[in-house]
């Protein structure tokens, strides 16, 4: 069953149309990702989805409620983090009155809301700073005060924008394992807007990627990688006599591109079935010692890039 | 609709304003300029004409008690201008308006932030007028007159919520539309100089030798609650109306 299903959803802002007739569906229990550049329409899509915005064409259902007739059910269904959620918080108030605020907003009886709270701050590890007002703490953990926010009432989905961004790679690195284990916990659907492709592809078992309102490719993460071309990416490590391995690289005209990584060349070559033999004993002729030569594995990154070039479709 | 949802959200922005000391007691010093006002001006009566006090006093009543009502529309302007755009300038906008709470549970919150402390510092206003007045003339060995007096009391405790009510509703409305702060507070001014013209009606009571005819004061404190109530009606509906989810955060 699907838990979030869009169809032909429209949003503009006057002559802009941020979101532009989008299709999407979300399984009951999966990590979503919605990956894609800054202005995309990524953020737009969540406000939409938590009855923030109206659409101006277009449905969508959330848990089997409609944004537009049921906004209230929709809310009350839903965990939002929004963009930048570590500012959203109250900042005099403390980290404890923030999530009993907010639960008792989402009517969670008072005789559960305390044992909630206890139980959230303490798997955020934010147990000891209860007391202290959310705007002492530190960035990673007001974002992960704001997760506790939106979990609080256990939606049945999570709707995350850019959860990790402005966080240290620690901070971000905690919340992801948060988010893959309560995923994994509470069996709740998570709707992640990210433009981090090593994240998305960390967390996300389906995927897609939007541009300028428009949904360029959608699906499952492994399958969409698969669908790229075969790889004509190379990795060559040599021992020592890298420029000398780099200038025969360079000479060969099959090479199409040719990069420095630390201690490693990507060379990008045309026909490598028929190409890499040369290149190798072109290499070998010359004394280059060969530690490694091997075929990069098509990443995230690669389909992004090839999707928002207009590689694959 | 949920009374108990927008309590919730009222105690929590007074909560929050009553943290802060200057919104605190920057509060309670506009609003005691009215009962200041008109304890000196008993204090002068009584030590100039301390035999003709009381009935002095009950004359001018009708004239002077107003000022209550009027410096209380300030304190109420100053919160609500806060509310909703004050959420906005502190980025909690977004996470309170995905609650299930409904645009009326929400308006109804904030306008109760503002209208409690506001209805709060009116009563107190009188009350301390009312002791303070009792207590000079005792001192001075007049006879008792209540200032403010009964017409006054009437005037406060009916026009003065409903003006007051009018004034949130239009102040919350506008702090849905600003982008900033300064801006409703800007607004504010002018608005609260629209506002306390119904309150300045008791004046039509004097005529031209200084003398007030009672019949006046009760037919201009009727009218007056009339026009406030209209005003809080009025305003209330349009608050409601005009309320755009969408268009607040799209700004």
């Amino acid at each position: 069953m699907d838990e979030v299903i869009i169809s032909g959803l429209t949003k503009k802002f006057d002559d802009l149309t941020a979101v532009d007739h989008i299709e999407l569906s979300v399984p009951e229990g999966s990590i979503y990702g919605l990956l894609g550049p800054n202005g995309a329409g990524k953020s737009t899509t969540i406000r939409l989805l938590c009855t923030l915005l109206r659409p101006n064409e277009g449905t969508a259902k959330v848990g089997g409620f409609d944004v537009i007739e049921s906004p209230v059910q929709v809310r009350e269904i839903t965990g939002v983090l929004p963009e930048e959620g570590n500012h959203t918080l109250y900042q005099t108030m403390s980290a404890y009155e923030n999530l009993e605020y907010f639960g008792k907003l989402y009517g969670i009886p008072i005789n559960e809301l305390h044992g909630r709270i206890e139980e959230l701050l303490t798997f955020m590890d934010l147990w000891e700073r209860k007391d202290d007002p959310a705007g002492e703490l530190s960035t990673g953990n007001r974002q992960r005060l704001a997760l506790c926010r939106a979990l609080l009432h256990r939606p049945k989905v999570l709707l995350l924008d850019e959860p990790t961004s402005a966080l240290d790679p620690v901070a971000a690195k905690r919340v992801r394992e948060l988010i893959l284990s309560l995923a994994e916990k509470y069996k709740q659907t998570f709707f992640i807007n990210s433009h981090n492709l090593s994240e998305v592809q960390r967390m996300c078992d389906r995927i897609a990627i939007i541009d300028e309102g428009q949904i360029l490719i959608s699906g499952d993460t492994e399958e969409l990688r698969s669908r790229l071309q075969a790889s004509e990416n190379f990795r060559i490590r040599v021992v020592e006599d890298q420029e000398t391995a780099l200038s025969i690289i360079k000479s060969m005209n099959f090479v199409t591109s040719v990069d420095r990584e630390a201690d490693s060349i990507l060379a990008t070559i045309d026909d490598p079935i028929n190409n890499n033999t040369i290149l190798l004993q072109a290499l070998l002729s010359k004394g280059v010692r060969i530690i490694e030569f091997a075929e990069e594995e098509a990443s995230l990154e690669d389909l992004y890039l090839d999707v928002i070039k207009g590689g694959v479709k | 609709m949920s009374l108990q949802k927008s309590m919730l959200v009222a105690r929590a922005d007074l909560k929050m304003a009553m943290k802060v000391n200057y919104v605190k007691y920057g509060l309670i010093l506009i609003a005691a300029i009215g009962p200041v006002m008109l304890i000196l001006t008993v204090l002068l009566i009584a030590l100039t004409a301390p035999t003709a006090a009381a009935a002095t006093l009950a004359m001018i009543d009708p004239l002077l008690s107003p000022m209550i009502g009027i410096v209380a529309i300030i304190p109420a302007s100053l919160i609500s201008a806060n509310a909703l755009v004050g959420e906005r300038e502190q980025n909690t906008l977004e996470p309170l308006l995905c609650t299930p709470l409904t645009d009326r549970e929400l308006l109804l919150g904030k306008l109760l932030s503002s209208f409690i402390p506001s209805i709060a510092l009116l009563l107190g206003s009188i009350l301390i007028t009312e002791v303070c007045t009792i207590f000079i003339l005792m001192y001075i060995g007049s006879e008792i007159v209540l200032i403010p007096g009964i017409s006054s009391l009437f005037l406060l405790l009916t026009a003065g919520p409903t003006i007051i009510l009018a004034m949130v509703s239009v102040m919350i409305l506008i702090s849905g539309k600003v982008k900033r702060v300064y801006e409703a507070y800007q607004t504010s001014g002018a608005t609260v100089m629209i506002f306390i013209l119904p309150m300045l009606l008791p004046m039509i009571s004097m005529d031209a030798g200084g003398n007030v005819d009672m019949n006046l004061v009760w037919f201009s404190n009727f009218i007056t609650l009339l026009i406030s109530a209209i005003l809080a009606i009025a305003t209330w509906a349009l608050a409601i109306g005009r309320f755009n989810r969408d268009k607040m955060v799209s700004m």
